[in-house]
């Protein structure tokens, strides 16, 4: 390792046990032999890596070792460094399988799209030296929105009538700016509750996570938008309630009343919470197995449920 | 509008060849009527491939399947008794705005075509959900044509 590196790696090497003067690697084809320790030098800055990123899903760690942790040593700023990985992959959504792809010049495209916009990760790409796309992101200071739901002590109706018009008037602004992405011909993706995060100083929220892609359709933003329905859900009833866990009988819930794509989860809300008004459960209603009609575009999910804003706002035990 | 002028919208699959041999059927000993063949081309995702070769090289490859179908389509028509004459052929290049039902509509309002043809997929709800269906589109948005939909 140079010396101009290694006085730099001394200086900002974290107060924990790491691997001292690695490798320093200008070419990151073989990601899988970068470890803590080394070091990436791209776009003229150096990334002291402190270990792979991981993914906790259905309790497990899923390590994305295209995905490092790193410190950029000019600065000390932590980053986020992701790797060219380019991949074919099929993805099940309910009784679904859709082959999307991992694309690097993707998501580097919407960074620059996106440069400066709150509502979006931030970062740069650059090119290494044999030409792969390497993304250097900068951390959300946030947390995942799911987990901040989850974390509410309240019964839904409380929640509901104090917290949710607060949440939806921000979702609503993250719907728009899936929009700006539609009218720049991008697409998010992969809009999951887990890749929408609260920032910590504002409250809003930001996109995270934009290098999924799929082949074009007819409908080339349904994807998003069915990912925009599931979260509208989880935030409408306060987390998923599955039909198993409920009173069919008692609440009169059918199969009618659950996700088209997923067929234990109950959209139909006002079943659960009669308090819902009319308008917000036609819109969870869209995503139901009794739909025959969809949105097509954010624009016509927002026609919608804008107006259900406007009725919550002036409901009476709002504060 | 002339519903003697009919539009048939195809893409390479089974489903278009389909369409394609309901309308020879139908057609083939009718007088007086114009087909056109009518390809709505659209480049695969460019993200989707690591180099510009591998890109172009798919390009090509759909490019050609376009022209093999095409000539495949006409011959089932030529065999069902319509006049070789009476055939025509075009291909639109398509983006991602507007949808490939739009750009067909399009053509078939700027061609005067008063029969529009095409085959479906069958998708289940969820399909048409995430992807969106032509055939659907077509259906709700036609206007002063007939539309055939051949499953």
């Amino acid at each position: 390792m140079p010396e101009s590196v290694r006085a730099l790696v001394e200086r900002f090497k974290p107060p924990v046990s790491v691997r001292t003067y690695g490798t320093v690697f200008t070419d990151t084809s073989e990601f899988m032999n970068i470890g803590y320790g080394d070091v990436i030098h791209v776009g003229a800055r150096n990334y002291l890596v402190l270990g792979d990123e991981s993914e906790r899903r259905f309790g497990m760690e899923d390590p994305k070792f295209w995905v490092k942790r790193c410190i950029e040593l000019e600065t000390g700023l932590y980053r986020i460094l992701k790797l060219e990985f380019a991949e074919s992959f099929d993805q099940h959504i309910g009784p679904l399988t859709i082959t999307c792809h991992r694309s690097a010049a993707k998501e580097a495209r919407i960074l620059r799209l996106v440069a400066g916009d709150a509502r979006f990760m931030q970062g740069v790409a650059h090119k290494d030296s044999t030409g792969n796309l390497v993304r250097v992101l900068e951390r959300v200071a946030g947390r995942r929105l799911d987990l901040n739901i989850e974390d509410i002590h309240a019964d839904h109706r409380e929640y509901f009538h104090e917290l949710f018009p607060g949440i939806l008037t921000r979702f609503i602004a993250a719907c728009r700016a899936i929009h700006h992405l539609h009218q720049h011909g991008e697409t998010h993706g992969d809009i999951r509750r887990d890749h929408l995060y609260v920032d910590h100083n504002t409250g809003d929220y930001c996109w995270i996570d934009f290098d999924y892609g799929y082949d074009s359709v007819e409908n080339p933003f349904g994807l998003d938008l069915f990912g925009l329905g599931n979260i509208l859900s989880f935030i409408s009833g306060k987390g998923v309630h599955a039909i198993q866990e409920l009173d069919q009988a008692a609440l009169g819930l059918t199969e009618d009343d659950c996700a088209l794509f997923f067929r234990h989860r109950v959209v139909n809300l006002k079943k659960l919470f009669p308090y819902v008004p009319e308008g917000l459960n036609r819109v969870l209603m869209h995503y139901s197995a009794a739909s025959e009609v969809f949105y097509e575009t954010v624009p016509e999910l927002l026609a919608d449920l804008e107006p259900c804003l406007d009725h919550l706002n002036d409901h009476p035990n709002r504060a | 509008m002339d519903f003697r002028n009919i539009l048939i919208s195809v893409d390479a699959s089974d489903n278009a060849l389909r369409a394609v041999e309901y309308a020879a059927a139908i057609l083939g000993p009718a007088q007086g009527v114009r087909v056109t063949l009518l390809y709505i081309e659209r480049a695969p995702n460019r993200d989707r491939f690591e180099t510009e070769d591998a890109w172009l090289n798919q390009c090509r490859l759909d490019h050609q399947g376009v022209f093999d179908f095409l000539a495949k389509a006409r011959s089932v028509l030529v065999a069902a008794g319509l006049a070789d004459g009476a055939i025509s052929e075009r291909t639109v290049l398509c983006s991602t705005e507007p949808s490939i039902a739009q750009t067909i509509l399009d053509v078939q309002q700027e061609g005067g075509y008063g029969t529009l043809v095409v085959g479906r997929r069958g998708l289940t709800k969820g399909e048409e959900f995430l992807f969106g269906s032509v055939s659907t589109k077509l259906v709700h948005n036609a206007k002063n044509c007939a539309v055939w939909v051949v499953q």
